[in-house]
């Protein structure tokens, strides 16, 4: 039988939620044109030419190295690309995904990536066109919901605030607006500079969906614990215990 | 035994479950100025800048976060904090219900309020390097301490003042 790996313990909807977003299985949700998440990471011009910052590999020449024969490069490390960012803050109000769990599926499912976890937001760093796709995938996929969770490059307060009145996180510089449409758009770069044109990003989530998405444990959601007042709690809970136990074995007693 | 006097001020804090739009944070601190009773007044909430204060985007304007203007009492201000908390101080507990019920006509949606002592009474050294000597002590716990010039809307029966720089 292949294997499969177990990513994550535990049967509550936040334990495979969190299962779902490591294994890189996700729904996709929407379909946000390419140029326009190009737009919004606001590195590059859309159909701009990538700027590297050394020739294409097949150029370079390269020293005679087993690792380089197994493993291919990526599209952006092979043409030279420069290495740049994009950075989410998701909010603590039930967002589908949370800065640990965007580095877990970045640094399984993402080729030459640099995940950054922070408390209130997570960035990966990447090779130009690689970080367009991985951004595009994070942007498509159930990892975003797009009234929670904002491409923020700076100024990235708002995931720990209550929520606006329209159900949007709170965001200092404006980026995202509710539109009398009832869809999001994205007004300005991850950076707070204005664009050209309005993103329609779609509808956000309802709260019930985003409950239903979420991979945040929260008292007034889901528990760690499981279902309250059962006997046994989750495996989630039972798997932490045993890897603190270990931890603190090992920590206090190396044989 | 003491008897509490019921003409004593009492301090209320209002939480909304949700951040205010400028209408309808305009349309609850009318609805509390209707209720009366009020000795001073305090809206708490995040900055809204007027242009990206760091980070590639420097000094790009954010139009979003400009003339948001409020009205209150017949008196017009601009507002520099998205609306997250209230506090107030009414001039005795007989206004409180009347308060309560203000808030439940104008929030769409849940919110907590609170009694208990929410502006301080001795002078911090923050005021003391903004104010000086503090002759009038309504202006304690009003300002934002951190803030680097002092952000107060004074809404009195004469006038208003905002004492903001334009741009921050």
């Amino acid at each position: 039988m292949a294997y499969t790996p177990q990513y994550y313990p535990g049967s509550t909807s936040v334990g495979i939620n969190r299962r779902k977003h490591m294994s890189g299985n996700l729904e996709k949700l929407r379909d946000i044109p390419e140029a326009d998440v190009v737009s919004i990471m606001g590195h590059r011009a859309p159909g701009a030419d990538y700027a590297s910052t050394h020739p294409p590999l097949k150029e370079m020449g390269e020293p005679d190295c087993p690792i380089r024969q197994i493993v291919a490069p990526t599209p952006g490390a092979a043409a030279g690309d420069r290495v740049r960012y994009s950075q989410w803050t998701d909010s603590y109000y039930f967002a589908p995904s949370v800065p640990y769990w965007r580095s877990y599926w970045g640094a399984i499912n993402c080729k030459g990536c640099d995940p950054g976890t922070l408390s209130g937001r997570q960035i990966i760093e990447a090779r130009e066109r690689d970080i367009e796709a991985y951004t595009k995938k994070q942007y498509d996929s159930e990892m975003t919901d797009v009234a929670l969770c904002s491409m923020r490059g700076c100024t990235v307060h708002g995931h720990s605030l209550r929520l606006e009145e329209n159900g949007m996180m709170f965001d200092m510089l404006a980026r995202t607006e509710m539109g009398k449409d009832g869809n999001v758009y994205a007004v300005k770069d991850q950076v707070g500079i204005p664009l050209d044109k309005k993103v329609n990003l779609g509808k956000p989530m309802s709260e019930a969906e985003a409950k239903k998405r979420t991979t945040i444990f929260r008292v007034d959601g889901v528990s760690m614990h499981g279902k309250v007042g059962a006997r046994k709690y989750d495996e989630a809970v039972e798997a932490m215990h045993h890897m603190w136990d270990l931890r603190s074995k090992w920590g206090y007693r190396p044989e | 035994m003491v008897t509490k006097s019921d003409t004593e001020s009492i301090q209320v804090e209002i939480v909304p479950n949700r951040y205010l739009m400028p209408a309808t944070a305009q349309s609850l601190l009318n609805e509390i100025y209707e209720n009366g009773g009020i000795i001073r007044i305090m809206i708490h909430g995040p900055n809204l800048p007027r242009s990206v204060p760091y980070g590639p985007g420097k000094g790009a304007p954010i139009e979003e976060n400009r003339d948001l203007l409020i009205e209150v009492g017949g008196q017009a201000f601009e507002l520099s904090v998205k609306v997250g908390r209230i506090r107030l101080e009414l001039e005795s507990e007989k206004y409180f219900d009347g308060l309560k019920a203000a808030c439940e006509r104008a929030l769409p949606f849940s919110f907590q309020i609170r009694r208990g002592k929410f502006f301080h009474t001795r002078p911090t050294l923050t005021d003391y390097a903004k104010f000086g000597k503090v002759e009038d002590t309504r202006i304690l716990g009003l300002i934002d301490p951190k803030a680097n010039k002092d952000r107060l809307a004074i809404l009195s029966e004469e006038k208003v003042t905002i004492d903001d720089k334009e741009e921050r």
